[in-house]
């Protein structure tokens, strides 16, 4: 199964939500892996904290790869070269949790590059063969990435993929992320161009919204009565939008808590985050959890 | 106990090669196109003049390579009705026939241009471009596929794409092509092997030129066997291109229509075609099996090929 | 001098075992030439030979820079129509001159790849069993390519039973007294070593591909064991985790089975040292335990619910 992590704009959380997810369905018993697709800045290295590979690798990253410039792109195994002591010990039960990094100092790569998209169509397909789950960081909004993946997955028709579409809970955000799937040259518009069914590819697109604060929180406890009525009017407000955008409920996968340790650093959530150092939240790992089975649960994504 | 020697074995694993029946020359008195035809009998019989003496010459050479026998030489005639399609059997072959024999030659054997193409359902080009095994330039080591441009053949790089794939990367500047086995500068050739339109396919005539030459070196094979065999004639021409053998033997006397080597006698402006028809023969990797065949035939005989096919193939341009 | 080869192997990327006709169709990758099948002691397909030309840097333990210009020659194969082997070997010789000919020369000696310059047949071969240089020759994509054609085939429902990375064996063969050294490395690659007596045949080739395979089994049933987590887990869920290995592997374990009977020794040779069948019988006696009791457990449950 490929997972496509995209979202309307920038910051959202798509990198550190995507490799939350990805984390935690590896501790589920999965072999997973992680390509940062996120060419003009890859930094996927820096949230699993593989210092090595922080900024990018410096052989054979995935931009590399994708120019022809390598033969197989260089695979982080995350459970023995991760910089966090709490990383770097494989739970019994755990998968493998595989990261391949983009290059350093790469760049964004140019589109309507026939070569490029044999290769990737010969990366997802090896990938398939050996991990249960491949989540690919595609970055934000319409971009040549996002194009060359759509390509690619036209022309693996057997290999199951779903997108996810990451937002936060705001006016702007909402507005982009419906346009992003739905408006002109979006992911269905530029998706049936490059040979998906339209239908069917909507099916496979869900979305998350990130950084959540619900107007009860007890974050927000001590706020006064004004603002907590104002909270609540702007809430309601955006659940009318999203609803009139189809980013509602249906069409949500699930949502992620606003977490203060995920606002200070981008980062894994550990089980020892909650647990035994007590910085992170029990609600934000079981929420990343959560995701991390919907993802593969065809319940979760039968048609809306 | 005594041990048992025990053999296993199992027909469809083997492989089995059937072997052509091969002349020691194959000579190619002229290639008709419309604009020839067109042009009258009388330009037939001009060619016929011009090749009659070449002929004589390799047969007399080839006589001297094996002194005490006789040298097996054959002749051919090739018409193209595949990318015109002029006239029908029933006139011209007579016709060709006529001249010939005014010029004291012999045509044995007669082959449609398209026949190359496909022939009895068997798709002789593809057969071709299946074999192709592109000529690869310094620093090719495997890791990528080879550089393709669908539908072209080139004896070396051609010249990179200008621009940068990578945003704020350096960009790639002009380079000239080059041809891999240069001796000091480049003579770089570029060859179209077929086009498409509408989903249909049109080989081009040195593509063609190649498998007709690789026909004539008995070299081409389909599941081990021959793809075609001469037919002889029948008393009268058909009124159809179609209803006419892919190769048709005129010469019930005729020496194997394969030999190990060919001779063509051309105009010069056939030239820049035979090129590109070297350029494509030297990247034909033919089946392993059927060289050594060819090569123990002609050793038995005493004969000693050239090992490169490019080599068993002469021209005359006259 | 030498012959060099690389062997990849995986699980064929379908539901199920693939019939014979199917093995027919997948590995028809050149028109005209037929795929060769074998039925005994299980179905085994081979597409055409096919040749890719190379022209670069050699493997070289000392990093001289020696080039070599030639084709190698791939194939693809199905064994027991549900595990893939793409493989591609060379014979490196000395070229007469040390100029690049024209590629007709090359296509006359197939298979072959001429070292233009001096060599030392051992630092080629130290060079290519050892840390391979970059930009060098490069089989293993050869081979893998060779492995893709056959994985993205259309006519395959890509849903493999299980995930499994593939195996890469690197092996050089030089004539010698008749030896075999097969070294496991720490990633997905083994390396084989072989000195044969007489000339160089393709029987060789065929050892190495077959050697491959049987290492691809014992290693895929070592995961698929450990993956169950027997004791860690409820009965249930290792036999759920096991079956796999009881439906697509277990019955393709026939080491030597393809191989040419002079060579049958070395199997043997490798045998001794290394109790791969030993090692593979175990495993397959402890899956079989795994389903005896849960079978147990189930009827004692049926019995006294
Ligand atoms: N659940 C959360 N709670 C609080 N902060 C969060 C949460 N998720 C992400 N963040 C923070 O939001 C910021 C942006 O996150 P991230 O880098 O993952 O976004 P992105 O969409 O990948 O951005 P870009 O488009 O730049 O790649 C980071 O500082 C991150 O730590
Ligand atoms: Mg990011």
């Amino acid at each position: 199964m490929l997972i496509f992590a995209i979202s309307g704009k920038g910051g959202t959380g798509r990198s550190v939500t995507s490799t939350n997810i990805v984390y935690r369905h590896a501790l589920q018993g999965n072999d997973v892996c992680y390509l940062d697709f996120d060419f003009g800045s890859p930094t996927a290295g820096a949230i699993f904290s593989v210092g090595a590979v922080a900024r990018g690798t410096r052989r054979h990253g995935l931009h590399e790869y994708l120019r022809g410039d390598c033969a197989e792109p260089h695979q982080v195994d995350v459970w023995s070269e991760s910089d966090r002591e709490g990383l770097r010990t494989r739970p019994p039960e755990a998968g493998r949790l595989v990261l391949l990094p983009g290059s350093e100092g790469g760049g964004e790569l140019s589109g309507g590059n026939e070569d490029m998209v044999r290769r990737c169509v010969q990366l997802f397909s090896r990938l398939n063969e050996e991990f249960d789950l491949c989540m690919v960081d595609v970055s934000a909004g319409r971009s040549y990435t996002a194009e060359l993946v759509l390509n690619a997955t036209a022309r693996l028709p057997s290999i199951p993929f779903r997108w996810l579409v990451f937002h936060r809970w705001t006016r702007q955000h909402i507005i982009a992320a419906d346009g992003l799937v739905r408006g002109d040259d979006g992911l269905l518009d530029a998706g049936a161009r490059l040979g998906h069914d339209p239908e069917a590819l909507r099916d496979r697109i869900r979305f998350v919204r990130t950084a959540v604060l619900e107007p009860d929180a007890a974050e927000l406890v001590g706020l006064r009565d004004e603002q907590r009525a104002w909270l609540f009017a702007c809430d309601q407000e955006l659940r009318e939008l999203a609803g009139r955008h189809k980013v509602g409920r249906t069409a949500m996968l699930g949502k992620i808590p606003l977490d203060p340790i995920l606002q200070w650093r981008e980062q894994i959530i550990s089980d020892e985050d909650v647990l035994a150092s007590k910085i992170a939240n029990a609600e934000t790992a079981s929420a990343f959890d959560e995701l991390a089975k919907k993802i593969v649960d065809d319940t979760a994504w039968e048609g809306l | 106990m005594t041990s048992v020697d025990a053999t296993f074995g199992e027909v469809a694993a083997e492989r089995r090669t059937a072997s052509a029946p091969l002349s020691h020359v194959s000579i190619e008195l002229g290639h008709l196109y419309m604009e020839d035809f067109e042009a009258g009998p009388e330009r037939l019989r001009q060619q016929f003049r011009r090749v009659a003496p070449w002929a004589a010459t390799v047969r007399t050479s080839w006589q001297d390579r094996v002194p005490g026998r006789r040298a097996r030489v054959s002749t051919c005639f090739l018409i193209d009705d595949y990318f015109s399609r002029f006239s029908t059997p029933a006139e011209l072959i007579p016709m060709v026939l006529e001249a010939a024999a005014e010029c004291d030659l012999t045509i044995d054997y007669l082959a449609r241009e398209s026949a190359c193409a496909v022939s009895d359902g068997v798709e002789l080009a593809k057969l071709v471009e299946d074999r192709l095994v592109d000529d690869p330039s310094p620093d090719t080591n495997g890791s990528r596929p080879p550089v393709k441009e669908t539908g072209w053949l080139c004896n070396g790089s051609r010249s990179p794409q200008v621009g940068s794939v990578q945003a704020m990367g350096k960009a790639q500047r002009w380079a000239p092509p080059v041809q891999n086995a240069k001796r000091g500068h480049s003579v770089f050739v570029d060859v179209e092997l077929w086009d498409e339109h509408g989903g249909k396919r049109t080989w081009s005539c040195p593509f063609l030129a190649a498998v007709w030459q690789l026909l004539r070196l008995g070299l081409l094979r389909r599941e081990g066997r021959l793809p075609v065999r001469p037919v002889p004639r029948d008393d009268a021409f058909p009124e159809d291109w179609e209803s006419l053998p892919a190769i048709v033997q005129l010469n019930p006397a005729a020496a194997p229509f394969s030999a190990y080597t060919t001779l063509s006698v051309l105009s010069p402006r056939f030239l820049p075609v035979e090129l590109a028809v070297r350029t494509i023969l030297s990247q034909v990797a033919v089946d392993g099996d059927v060289l050594e065949q060819v090569a123990a035939r002609s050793g038995g005989e005493g004969i000693k090929l050239e090992d490169e096919l490019v080599d068993r193939i002469s021209y005359v341009f006259t | 001098m030498l012959v060099m080869g690389e062997v990849h192997t995986g699980l064929l990327q379908s539901s199920g075992e693939i019939p014979e006709s199917a093995c027919r169709d997948v590995l028809h990758l050149m028109s005209g030439e037929t795929v060769r099948l074998s039925r005994r002691p299980m179905i085994y397909a081979v597409s055409p030979d096919l040749l890719t030309g190379v022209d670069c840097r050699l493997p070289s333990a000392s990093r001289s820079r020696i080039r070599g210009v030639g084709t190698v020659v791939s194939h693809s194969s199905i064994t027991g129509g549900r595990v893939v082997q793409g493989s591609s070997y060379a014979r490196v010789e000395r070229a007469e001159t040390d100029r690049r000919l024209a590629w007709s020369h090359y296509l006359a000696r197939p298979g072959v790849i001429e070292v233009l310059g001096k060599a030392k047949s051992s630092d080629l071969g130290d060079g290519f069993i050892g840390d391979p240089q970059p930009n060098g020759l490069d089989l293993g994509s050869i081979s893998a390519r060779f492995m893709d054609v056959v994985q993205s085939s259309p006519l395959l429902d890509r849903r493999a039973p299980f995930k499994v990375a593939r195996t890469k064996v690197r092996w050089v063969a030089q004539p010698g007294d008749p030896a075999i050294r097969f070294t496991l490395n720490a990633d997905q690659t083994r390396t084989i070593r072989i000195a044969h007596s007489g000339d160089f045949t393709p029987a060789v080739v065929d050892l190495c591909e077959d050697l491959a395979l049987h290492d691809w089994l014992l290693t895929t049933l070592l995961l698929i064991v450990e993956r169950a987590r027997i004791g860690g887990r409820a009965g249930p869920e290792v036999v759920a985790k096991l079956a796999p290995a009881v439906d697509h592997l277990l019955h393709l374990w026939m080491p030597a089975a393809r191989v040419d009977e002079a060579l049958v020794p070395y199997w043997h040779g490798l045998e001794d040292r290394m109790r791969f069948t030993a090692q593979w019988e175990r495993l397959v006696r402890r899956i079989r335990d795994q389903l005896t009791l849960n079978d147990a457990a189930m009827l004692r449950s049926a019995r006294h619910p």
